[in-house]
């Protein structure tokens, strides 16, 4: 009878401890980063009271010390804050995690100690009641190290290996058959231009967005270049390229030299047509407008990312009354070139330009492949918008960045 | 004469643009401005830092050409982050911005006392746009080895913590050209996750709402109107706020001009063939 | 010759576009680091092309100047600019050269700055505001359905953007938001999706070596 009253207390006793203590604690080294971090997760308990803290404890040694690293709220610190590293399972929602970097200096508490890569740690989580009794869970040691693979990024690693595939198998197919690609009107309208450049015996000016090289709109406007001066070659009509960046001025300097090469005629080719106008925004714009109102090109192709400088330029090229042809990605100024200019290349039809103008099925296969990657996109969208209006987010969730 | 007002001389509408700056700028009338949700947002977000005494990174990607429109932002901003005791860093990607920059960390640090290293740090400009960026979140220290004026980083109590970007609690950008979408947002944001915000000229702001809806962006202000309502909330009108007033009528002139357009091309342009 | 002009700066655009495209993927440190001296190499790179830029300005005024072509008194000027600007940056407010750089208001050069580089270029950025209207004014005109409904919302953006507009009704700047940030978001980001295709597109075209214009000579 003693033995079962004992037993009754002992009881009584340990499931209240049970109830409060931390269960199914873990620690693993925390996913997708350098290393340097581990991360603790243990399920939720619905029965604390308002008030009640988690403490998470860290030693260096299985039996401890343990150094208090963070004291945080019981309903705070959700594994469904994170869907990016814990999923959207509806589980996420019953376990707290907490991720670890560094923890206070046992010599010195003003300092802190960065988790060091292959080191094993050991780690407790406390509940502390409102009352003040604080229960441990048991300790778990955990390595911290670095990751070959961001999970995060996993949907963005399958959509840009998949639209990749889709245009290099789309440029392989360009090799077998003809592909037709629509008529760009701004780039029919370029040998039109160049041409009455030709007749009217007056320059064509040519000028780059003001990104550098690493832009891709400038390597666009750098394609085209190379087009536009083997024709200027041909036609023997004298050709001007403004920049301002240096490195595209080295560049667009090779391109020339090659397209006039090319063409046929290297003596033709001089080392002013290409040159750098400024390198500030507004001086390479009031250079290359004085300079529009003083030669009075016939044509003035302007090709790559634009600012404000768009629509001093194109502006001063209406009045002296040149044909003037522009493509540009930056989508603020496309309504400045489209009131302005004769013709303008929108978005994409920038970087289509090279294409275009070469017909080399290669180039022409990649327009292909991004058609179908665009169409692969509306089709998601489309999906994506019926499932979520319909209250499943799968699709949506698929898709978020992280 | 409707052929006159069907293809008006370009001059005449030159004069009309200047008188509607000119006679708004020299006279005075009350105009009510009231702060978007947009605006609004970059203002409690700072509120929030000066509560946990956060340090901000302000960016002064804009030139001498777009002083009249972001620089009344850069001074409100820093009033509001020096009256709330918020540290600020400054930085530029356009070598344009220094001067500008230096100018408004000198204007407003005056005016509430601040301290030079304490306070705020002025890093000035390193070439490289992205790649910078992209260093500044890996290694701070190695990125701005030195302020502008030659301190070590890792001395100056403002920017002594600042391991990467991701301990800035809050990144803006003051811009005229493409470096929040071209640079901030996919090399910056995107990769450190760190709290953006953004100032910029008026015909920039269309652009960044599908980052302020996809939350990549938390605040946008937009051109003179956004600053004179940043001016607005700190209650220190300014530059921007007396702005509105040109702005304003110049606006309506030009609507005015497409309507006296539309209405001769409707009365006499379209049965010509189109103007 | 060939290989130093052809094959290595594609080799060069292969190795580096895909280790571009990896580390994006990959937090190791090793891989981190790899990226941090990439990304210094490039700012190494940019700090350089800068001379270059100076170079051909100065080769291009001095040829006009020399030929004394139209306009040869302004490029004069170029060199004036240029002397002015670099004799007070190398004397740095009396500190010289091998100090950090003055920002007192008594700097000269910070003088220059702020009493001609700023008016100058904001005199150029406010000739927009006179363009903007007479660009308006010719161009924006209701010819069709869809540029009558583009016209009566740029008017309500423009009114709407400004006090003006809540001061005639409150409606006008809740249109003015309304459009900006339903209608215009929706096209910025199809435009946003179409260009973003492209320019992977392009990447990989020059990334694989489909692409070789950029090196000159026109041939892919």
């Amino acid at each position: 009878m003693r033995k079962i009253l004992i037993g009754i207390v002992w009881l009584l006793c340990v499931i209240p401890i049970c109830a409060q203590q931390p269960e199914e604690v873990k620690a693993f080294d925390a996913p997708n980063d350098a290393g340097g971090s581990i991360t603790v997760t243990w399920k939720r308990i619905d029965t604390l009271p308002p008030g009640t803290l988690y403490h998470i404890a860290l030693s260096e040694f299985p039996e401890g010390p343990f150094h208090l690293v963070k004291k945080i709220a019981s309903e705070t610190n959700l594994m469904s804050d994170a869907p990016g590293t814990f999923g959207h399972g509806t589980e996420t929602s019953q376990y707290h995690f907490f991720n670890i970097t560094a923890f206070p200096d046992p010599g010195d508490s003003s300092k802190t100690v960065a988790i060091e890569n292959g080191k094993t740690y050991y780690f407790q989580i406390g509940t502390q009641l409102p009352s003040g009794d604080l229960f441990f869970s048991n300790s778990i040691p955990a390595q911290a190290f670095g990751n070959l693979f961001n999970q995060t990024k996993l949907n963005n690693f399958i959509l840009g290996t998949v639209f990749s595939i889709i245009i290099l198998v789309s440029i392989y197919m360009a090799r077998r058959r003809t592909l037709f690609i629509r008529r760009i009107a701004g780039l029919e309208a370029l040998d039109e231009a160049l041409g009455r450049a030709t007749e009217m015996g007056k320059p064509v000016l040519f000028t780059h967005g003001l990104t550098g090289m690493g832009s891709v709109s400038t390597i666009a406007a750098v394609n085209i270049l190379s087009r536009v001066a083997r024709r200027t070659a041909e036609f023997n009509t004298t050709l001007r390229v403004a920049n301002n960046d240096a490195v595209v001025m080295a560049v667009s300097h090779e391109v020339v030299k090659e397209a006039y090469l090319n063409a046929g005629r290297p003596d033709a080719y001089n080392e002013d047509i290409v040159f750098m106008a400024a390198t500030e925004q507004f001086s390479y714009a009031a250079a290359v407008d004085g300079m529009m109102v003083r030669e009075r090109p016939a044509a003035n192709i302007m090709m790559g990312y634009f600012f404000a400088e768009s629509l001093l330029l194109a502006e001063t090229g209406a009045s002296i009354g040149a044909i003037q042809i522009a493509g540009t990605d930056s989508y603020t100024q496309l309504p400045f070139f489209i009131t302005t200019c004769d013709y303008t290349l929108m978005g994409e039809e920038l970087y289509a330009a090279s294409a275009y103008l070469a017909r080399e099925p290669k180039l022409l296969g990649s327009l292909k492949g991004q058609d179908i990657g665009k169409a692969v996109v509306l089709l998601v969208l489309l999906m994506g918008t019926l499932l979520s209006t319909l209250g499943n987010q799968s699709l949506t969730h698929l898709f978020t960045a992280y | 004469m409707k052929d006159f007002l069907l293809n008006i001389d370009r001059r005449i509408i030159f004069v009309f643009v200047a008188l509607g700056v000119i006679i708004p700028s020299l006279t005075e009338f009350p105009l009510p401005i009231k702060p978007t949700s947009t605006v609004q947002s970059i203002y409690d977000t700072i509120e929030e830092i000066a509560a946990k005494n956060g340090t901000v990174l302000i960016s002064f990607d804009y030139g001498p050409g777009s002083m009249p429109e972001v620089q009344p932002m850069a001074l409100s901003v820093l009033r509001h982050c020096f009256n709330k005791k918020v540290k600020v860093v400054g930085m530029c990607l356009w070598p344009t911005g220094v001067g500008l920059a230096q100018l408004a960390f000198d204007t407003v640090s005056k005016e509430f006392g601040a301290q030079y290293g304490t306070d705020y740090v002025f890093l000035g400009f390193k070439p490289g746009y992205t790649t910078l960026i992209l260093n500044m979140g890996r290694n701070f220290h190695d990125a701005f080895a030195q302020d502008l004026q030659g301190n070590r980083t890792t001395e100056l109590a403002v920017t002594r913590n600042i391991k990467g970007l991701k301990d800035f609690d809050y990144v803006l950008c003051l811009a005229a050209g493409n470096t929040p979408d071209g640079a901030w947002i996919p090399f910056g944001q995107e990769r450190y996750k760190f709290k953006f915000g953004l100032g910029c000229t008026a015909v920039m702001a269309p652009d960044q709402f599908p980052y302020l809806q996809s939350g990549q962006m938390n605040g946008l202000m937009g051109g003179l109107a956004g600053a004179a309502e940043y001016e607005v909330l700190i209650k220190t009108p300014g530059t921007a706020t007396e702005g509105m007033r040109p702005q304003s009528i110049v606006h309506l002139i030009i609507i005015l001009f497409i309507i006296l357009g539309n209405v001769m091309y409707f009365l006499h342009g379209r049965q010509k063939g189109g103007a | 010759m060939l290989f130093l002009r052809r094959t290595l700066p594609l080799i060069l655009a292969f190795v580096l576009g895909i280790i571009g495209i990896a580390i994006y993927y990959i937090p190791h440190n090793a891989a981190q680091d790899l990226e941090n001296e990439l990304a210094k190499w490039d700012r190494i790179v940019a700090a350089f092309a800068m001379l270059l830029g100076l170079y051909s300005l100065m080769r291009l005024h001095w040829s006009r100047v020399r030929r004394q072509q139209a306009g040869w008194g302004y490029s004069s000027l170029v060199f004036l600019g240029f002397a002015i600007m670099f004799f007070l940056s190398l004397f740095n407010n009396g500190l010289g050269p091998f100090v950090a750089k003055s920002s007192a208001d008594t700097d000269p050069f910070v003088w220059m700055y702020n009493n001609v580089q700023v008016p100058a270029d904001g005199t150029m950025f406010s000739i927009l505001a006179f363009f903007i209207a007479s660009a308006a004014y010719r161009t924006f005109r209701a010819r069709t359905p869809e540029a009558a409904i583009l016209l009566v919302s740029a008017m309500i953006v423009m009114i709407g953007r400004v006090p003006i507009g809540a001061l005639i009704s409150d409606w006008i700047p809740w249109a003015a938001q309304w459009l900006m940030a339903v209608p215009n978001l929706a096209a910025k980001r199809g435009i946003l999706l179409g260009v973003s295709l492209g320019a992977v597109a392009t990447s990989l075209r020059i990334i694989f070596g489909i692409e070789r214009a950029y090196l000159g000579g026109g041939e892919s």
